[in-house]
């Protein structure tokens, strides 16, 4: 069951508007997908998605991590295909969504400024509006500068945004990067407002003064007729800014919200949803109230002083957003990130860590987020990955055992549960799941004290989640303490002690037992209130 | 490691829901013509190399030189010195860094070990440590710009081979420093123990502190860690700076080595001698042996494998009188073709093609 889905669908579809093409009143739709399905190999990132964008309206595409706002984005610019079946309509012209190609969605009027904008900061605001056009030159092969400026002059004018064709970019505040990034996507409009502009995530960078600027800018264009769609996750620009709002969840349309009826708590309702059920073992509940791992006032990058405590045999989770400084404060903790200020101790004793080595030797392991570039070796064999992190155990007598690491790896493979054909085949080659599993065999095997996990099942099927989670429970048996990360609020709740929430630098809120419940963790992440500092 | 592994590792960076295959399809997978591609793969390089040896042998054009047991003992000794200086770009290689520097290098110490012992009347150990502690030296000073201060690899040891070469230049002034050559230094490269040029026992001894380090002690584990996925290097924590400065001073230690079998080879100290060529014929090897016993992984027996397949061709071809320029022209295509294989079987292995 999704929820209260279907009710809020659009009511346009393809009605009267639609058939009575030729003159009069403009299309009421001005981008609509039907029926829109996405497999890979092992997930369904979209399943039967319909929506429609109204000409002229600011149009929010919302959801959790994974929940197939990307892939519906990427299908859209043409990078990934479409199952067959599934359309997509611009004005009066369909695409199949199985033949999308970049240059497609440009003739359809499709305009994407992607997350980070491809600017280039080196570059006048003037060079980076012609860079992908290619500059108009004289005859004899040089720029026309003065022409190139006023044309830039008066793209600027147009999207009111008040910088200066020669100014470099990157000396512009990031909102007015973003807008320039904007500006680029339409100079190509052949009429003023034709088409739909697509943004993703544009704020995902932002501070939050900037949004608001951004945001400004954003509603000046509707006004003036441009229709947008935009992707995002801070619920409160979605409520301040969009007319309608398609909330995504697993792949399927959650509902459509409109004006009045975009709220935090439904939007919130609707990202949460009834979870799968999902098997997750019964973790062992925390029962001591030693001290293994405390922060005091921690800061560095995004962080402005996080305090948090980690007992031994808990699980404590850390709720936050995306930026909001989780990652960062795994690997302060790790040794792999500066730390400015703040102080941190283990088993009560205080701890400076100048590398990673340090923190290893006290016992710490980090299963990094991105396991493609900060965990696997892709190239090398399972068992080179399983004993990267204590190779020189096996260094005896001048010798490297590497009978020894070998039978050891094959013993892991039978007690991580990873299916592969043999300790020798390459990392690159196992899926998803088991590379993860190879990941946290190469740290469990250690027998941490504490364990850091940063989105511990990311791309991972559910079976092997269970799996994963299954051997963390193991390793919390046996007295190691958990620090973990994700962004699936569902599991966090599932498997979790305790839950803090990590929102503008701080520890906001602090969640126990039955308290952690998704639907209360995605409303304090997603928070829109500042805490005072 | 393998020679692709950035790329590797950024696809596999991005293909979370991950495009391999699952279980019981890599457990059965694991057969039959698998099992033949993996031993054609492994040892495809051994056999051309029989296979080409014996053309040279029956072919009516070489038969008669070719085979005979000066020539082997020739290519077998003379090619020493490339061999070592094939190990010494092998281990920046594991990595992920070139030290294009090599060849100059040798050609340095190469003049610097003969000018020691003609000029300054050197005692013969002397004038052989003191040059190869210059290549060391050389290699500090790269690693040290490359790892800690993070300068892209290739263009450091290029710009050093090429102040390498005009310090040559200088040193020499142009002109062969011959006089005074110890003669026992002279003599390793034409005496033979049990039958077999000494010089190739150098090489031998060499190639087996090589493997012995990258195969049999951590630190070769490391390297090859650091070559796959630098930032899951360091996030096993590894000391990556440290390794990879460690790696270019081995490099140029065995660059010194090198130079120092040219004086035995050549009897002196050679301007022209220990080039960049050198450099790219080291690389090829390297390359080459990438695509062997090891397929996607630089290793030691490869190398040596590859350094004599191509030394023995290319002596096969001067015999049978083809003009020099064929030399440049197969030693440029093995690169091409060897960096070319051994980056297709990298990717195949790695999963992200």
């Amino acid at each position: 069951m999704s929820g209260p889905g279907e009710p809020g669908q659009v009511p346009s579809g393809p009605g009267p508007a639609a058939d009575g093409t030729g003159a009069g009143p403009p299309p009421a739709v001005a981008l609509r997908i039907d029926h829109l399905s996405k497999n890979f190999p092992g997930t369904r990132a979209l399943d039967d998605v319909s929506m429609a964008v109204r000409p002229g309206e600011i149009h929010a595409l919302v959801g959790g991590n994974g929940s197939g706002k990307s892939t519906l984005i990427k299908i859209l610019a043409g990078v990934y295909h479409g199952d067959p079946g599934g359309t997509i309509t611009v004005g009066d012209t369909t695409l199949a969504a199985d033949h999308t190609t970049p240059a497609k969605a440009r003739a359809l009027g499709l305009h994407f400024v992607h997350q980070n904008p491809a600017v280039f900061p080196a570059l006048s605001v003037a060079e980076n509006m012609v860079i992908g056009h290619g500059f108009e030159t004289r005859p004899t092969g040089s720029i026309r500068w003065r022409a190139l400026r006023r044309q830039t002059q008066a793209l600027l004018d147009r999207f009111e945004i008040n910088v200066r064709p020669d100014t470099l970019v990157n000396t512009l505040r990031p909102a007015e990067r973003a807008m320039v990034a904007i500006a680029r996507a339409l100079q190509d409009q052949e009429g003023q407002h034709t088409g739909v502009l697509v943004l993703d995530e544009p704020t995902a960078s932002l501070p939050r003064a900037e949004v608001v600027r951004l945001m400004g800018a954003l509603n000046r264009f509707a006004a003036a007729g441009q229709t947008i769609l935009f992707v995002s996750h801070r619920l409160d620009e979605v409520i301040d800014t969009a007319t309608e709002a398609t909330v995504l969840r697993d792949g399927r349309v959650a509902g459509t919200l409109r004006e009045s009826e975009i709220t935090e708590d439904r939007l919130i309702e609707y990202i949460a949803g009834r979870a799968l059920d999902r098997m997750y073992p019964v973790m062992p509940t925390a029962s001591s109230d030693d001290v293994v791992l405390e922060a005091r006032g921690l800061v560095g990058g995004p962080l402005q002083g996080v305090d948090l405590q980690l007992r031994r045999g808990e699980v404590l989770g850390v709720a936050g957003l995306l930026g909001s400084g989780r990652s960062e404060l795994l690997k302060m903790i790790f040794g792999a990130y500066a730390i400015k200020g703040g102080t941190l101790a283990v088993e009560g004793r205080a701890v400076k860590f100048r590398d990673i080595g340090d923190a290893m030797a006290a016992g710490i392991a980090y299963v990094p987020e991105d396991r493609g570039t900060e965990a696997a070796f892709l190239s090398q064999t399972l068992a080179d990955n399983v004993v990267a992190s204590s190779i020189s155990r096996y260094w005896r007598a001048l010798r490297l055992r590497n009978r020894t690491i070998d039978s050891d790896a094959r013993d892991i493979i039978g007690r991580y549960l990873i299916r592969a054909s043999s300790e020798k085949q390459v990392m690159g080659t196992l899926s998803g799941g088991n590379q993860q599993k190879v990941i946290l065999a190469r740290w469990l095997s250690r027998r941490p004290r504490i364990l850091l996990l940063d989105e511990p099942t990311q791309g991972v099927d559910v079976n092997a989640r269970a799996e994963i989670y299954g051997l963390i429970s193991q390793a919390v048996g046996q007295g190691c303490s958990v620090l973990l990360v994700t962004s699936d609020f569902e599991e966090l709740s599932r498997v979790a002690d305790r839950a803090v929430v990590l929102s503008g630098g701080r520890i906001t809120a602090e969640l126990r037992g039955a308290d952690i419940e998704p639907v209360r963790l995605t409303e304090l992440a997603f928070s829109t209130q500042e805490v005072a500092s | 490691m393998t020679v692709v592994t950035d790329a590797a590792a950024e696809e596999g960076g991005r293909s979370g829901g991950s495009p391999a295959p699952s279980g019981p399809a890599t457990q059965s997978g694991w057969k039959g013509r698998d099992r033949v591609l993996d031993f054609v793969e492994r040892y495809a390089l051994v056999v051309l190399f029989i296979a080409t040896f014996v053309f040279f042998s029956v072919w009516s054009k070489t038969s008669s030189t070719f085979p005979h047991a000066t020539n082997i003992k020739n290519v077998l000794g003379g090619e020493a010195y490339s061999g070592i200086l094939a190990l010494a770009i092998m281990i920046p290689l594991v990595c992920g860094e070139f030290d294009f520097s090599v060849g100059n290098n040798a050609g340095l110490t190469q003049v610097l070990c003969a000018g020691f012992m003609a000029r300054l009347g050197m005692p013969v150990p002397l004038a052989i440590l003191l040059p190869i502690g210059i290549g060391a030296f050389i290699g500090l000073s790269n690693g040290n710009t490359v790892a800690r201060i993070g300068v892209n690899s290739l263009i450091v040891t290029l710009g050093i081979s090429s102040v390498l070469l005009g310090i040559v230049e200088w040193y020499t002034n142009g002109q062969s420093i011959s006089n005074h050559i110890s003669p026992w230094l002279t003599n390793i490269a034409n005496d033979e123990w049990f039958g077999l040029p000494v010089t190739l026992y150098i090489l031998a001894v060499a190639a087996v502190i090589v493997y012995y380090m990258l195969e049999h002690t951590p630190y070769g584990r490391y390297l090859y860690s650091i070559g796959s996925n630098r930032e899951a290097a360091r996030l096993v924590g590894l000391r990556v700076e440290r390794f990879v400065l460690l790696a270019f001073v081995l490099s140029g230690t065995l660059a010194g080595v090198a130079g120092i079998l040219l004086v035995a080879n050549s009897g002196g100290g050679n301007p022209q001698a220990g080039q960049i060529i050198d450099t790219l014929q080291a690389l090829a090897a390297a390359y080459l042996g990438a695509t062997a016993i090891k397929p996607g992984r630089f290793n030691v027996l490869g190398t040596m494998i590859a350094i004599y397949f191509l030394a023995f061709t290319v002596t096969g071809l001067s015999l049978a009188g083809v003009a020099d320029w064929i030399n440049s022209v197969f030693d440029g295509a093995a690169l091409f073709v060897a960096v070319l294989v051994s980056t297709i079987i990298g990717r195949r292995r790695a999963g992200t093609s």
